[in-house]
């Protein structure tokens, strides 16, 4: 496979353009189950840049794609809001489903199972535009040879079924096909894990060259730190439905304030040798705790290195910290912070 | 599609009797409700290739207006009953809900009964007076439709459930498909593939539906021929002239035969292929050896 996005990956910092593209506001997801209530989101707060290219990361079951799902109302949320480009997604959605499609996609952590099995590439890529009835067949034709150029696909796929593409390719239809109805906002569960690691890196710079050339609002839910520090410019870390940590990426990273985020960013392994050297990773003991039922006080107050009396009466609010974001914790706070 | 292990061979009898019942008009020597008394229950000859009947009727011309009568009604029956239990399964499947719940149940009270029960039954109903503006034939076919609907209902939901939770329908979903559209060109193809191979394999049991009923003189009434009635009329000359049983008694078994392997072979499909032939034999051969391998334990003991 041919990848011309080999240059530097990283966005430019356009986190600062005019306002959020999404706001989530006090959202809850809560499933009943036959084991009781699994509060699978439960209180979460964002906001999302215009033109950000946001990564959610966190372990398997923190909300982090329900979250995502919510979001788009692939999910019902059971409180809470969400607005996108300033408008209430639930009435957006409502008012004008085609509309809401036309200006916010959705990319599924596995892209076989998101693409009909009996149609070619040629149709999957086809069909966003027949169900919006835009252009006639050469329009369409046309439109699809552009999308395959974005995504550095040969014209070759178009007459092959889904089955018959490499992982990567997929990932790239799946993709493309996200890119038809040309979204301002894009919200990707997990689109590397159903990926070999040796594509993922090019999947990965495919997203940042697309939010570069197409001024893209990208969301990308990830328990793959490397990938999000690679590319990200805003992260949000969640534990058990609720957000622990959140800031601009670069100083994030520089500096996690909270004992999750350190636990988890010392899990990644590092391409400097000299801070690889000096990596220690915290161990963090047993799962997560249930979501049927999260812990008193602070949720991660059961696995925390650093816990305190307060950790497990009350529950800490996001505030700010030294790194310009905000944390969930009660040790951290502008002047100062746990270092595990 | 392919069928391992079944001999074309056995798919003749079907596809001649669509054939005949197609081309009946031009394979027909005689009109076969005209009466000769002059040549009453004569033996084949090149006047009459397979003979007459005790009317004098014509057995050859018989025979193959027999298989457009049945083929006609097949046609309606399945077609109907197709429709029907296409829409209520999708309708069952995709809205969920109490109408689903309401829909299975009717489903299965349908299914709990077998089918010729319920077309008897119907049969009894539509005789009365209320129905005297239907023919005899179109009730028979009604009545059959209205027993037969519940199969395809029951499949069409199967399938209509199972594809609904496949993530590319999600996917259609998030770029602003109606629900129409993701019904019309996602789910029904998956529907129809599944219920017309089927349909194709039930019209055996389907023929010899038609033939019992007529058999039993609820059907297709005189002097339409029709084969269930033919058996009927030979069976009090079955000892003199027994060709007036046979023949009509052989033509149904074959088409019925030749449907019923058809059905199963689609049946066989489902199964995966390794467990049909070499996987039956290697465990066999496996429970062999253990069986032996007991047999020598107890002969030490």
């Amino acid at each position: 496979m041919t990848d011309s996005d080999a240059s530097d990956p990283r966005p430019r910092d356009k986190a600062a353009n005019s306002g959020p593209a999404i706001e989530v506001e006090g959202l809850k997801v809560h499933f009943r189950t036959s084991a009781g209530l699994v509060r699978a989101v439960d209180g979460v707060d964002l906001a999302v840049q215009n033109g950000a290219f946001h990564g959610i990361v966190g372990e398997s079951g923190c909300g982090k794609t329900t979250l995502a799902r919510a979001i788009v109302g692939l999910q019902s949320a059971t409180a809470g809001h969400v607005r996108i480009l300033g408008r209430d997604r639930a009435d957006w959605q409502r008012a004008n489903r085609k509309g809401f499609a036309r200006s916010v996609q959705f990319i599924f952590q596995d892209p076989l199972g998101s693409m009909s099995r009996r149609q070619s590439v040629l149709q999957t890529l086809e069909e966003p535009l027949r169900i919006h009835g835009i252009g006639n067949a050469a329009a369409r034709r046309r439109k699809v040879g552009e999308l395959l150029d974005l995504v550095s696909l040969p014209a070759s796929v178009l007459d092959r079924l889904p089955r018959s593409l490499s992982g990567g390719q997929r990932q790239r239809v799946s993709i493309a096909r996200a890119l038809a109805l040309d979204p301002r906002v894009l919200l990707c569960d997990e689109p590397l894990s159903a990926l070999d690691v040796s594509v993922r890196a090019q999947i990965v710079n495919l997203f940042a060259r697309l939010q570069d050339q197409l001024g893209l609002t990208i969301v990308i839910v990830a328990h793959d730190l490397a990938i999000v520090r690679e590319v990200c410019s805003a992260v949000t870390v969640m534990y058990l439905g609720r957000v622990a940590e959140e800031g601009a990426a670069r100083p994030f990273f520089a500096d996690p304030t909270h004992p999750y985020s350190q636990a988890l960013l010392s899990a990644v392994p590092s391409p400097d040798p000299r801070v690889e050297a000096t990596r220690v990773p915290v161990l963090l003991e047993g799962d997560p705790p249930s979501p049927l039922n999260p812990p008193a006080g602070c949720r991660f107050s059961t696995r925390c290195p650093v816990v305190i009396e307060a950790c497990r009466v009350t529950e800490p609010q996001l505030r700010a910290v030294q790194h310009g974001g905000r944390s969930a914790c009660h040790l951290a706070d502008t002047s100062g912070h746990p270092i595990l | 599609m392919r069928f391992a292990r079944l001999p074309w061979l056995v798919l003749t009898p079907a596809l001649i009797f669509v054939f005949v019942g197609v081309f009946a008009p031009l394979l027909m020597t005689h009109d076969p409700a005209v009466q000769d008394y002059t040549a009453i229950l004569q033996g084949p000859s090149t006047a009459h290739w397979l003979g007459t009947d005790y009317l004098g009727r014509d057995l050859w011309s018989r025979i193959v207006g027999g298989a457009r009568t049945s083929l006609v009604a097949m046609a309606f029956v399945l077609v109907a009953a197709l429709v029907i239990g296409v829409v209520i399964g999708s309708v069952a499947g995709y809205v969920g809900g109490l109408v689903e719940t309401v829909l299975i149940s009717l489903i299965d009270i349908a299914l709990a009964l077998p089918s010729l029960v319920i077309a008897l039954a119907l049969m009894g109903v539509f005789s009365g007076e209320n129905f005297d503006w239907l023919s005899d034939y179109w009730k028979m076919v009604l009545a059959l439709t209205l027993a037969w609907w519940a199969n395809y209902a029951r499949m069409s939901r199967a399938v209509v459930v199972a594809e609904l939770q496949q993530p590319y329908i999600e996917a259609a979903r998030v770029m602003g498909a109606s629900h129409l559209w993701i019904f019309t060109r996602h789910i029904l193809p998956h529907v129809l593939g599944l219920v017309v191979v089927y349909a194709s394999a039930d019209a055996g049991a389907l023929v010899l539906a038609i033939a019992t009923l007529s058999f039993l003189g609820l059907g297709v009434a005189p002097p339409t021929p029709e084969w269930g009635q033919m058996l009927v009329d030979g069976m009090s000359y079955i000892e003199e002239y027994p060709n007036l049983v046979i023949i009509p008694g052989l033509a149904l078994t074959a088409v019925v035969v030749s449907f019923n392997l058809l059905g199963e072979a689609f049946a066989l499909q489902k199964v995966p292929r390794a467990l049909r032939g070499r996987l039956l034999g290697r465990k066999r051969a496996e429970r062999k050896a253990e069986d032996q391998a007991r047999v020598s334990v107890e002969g030490q003991a």
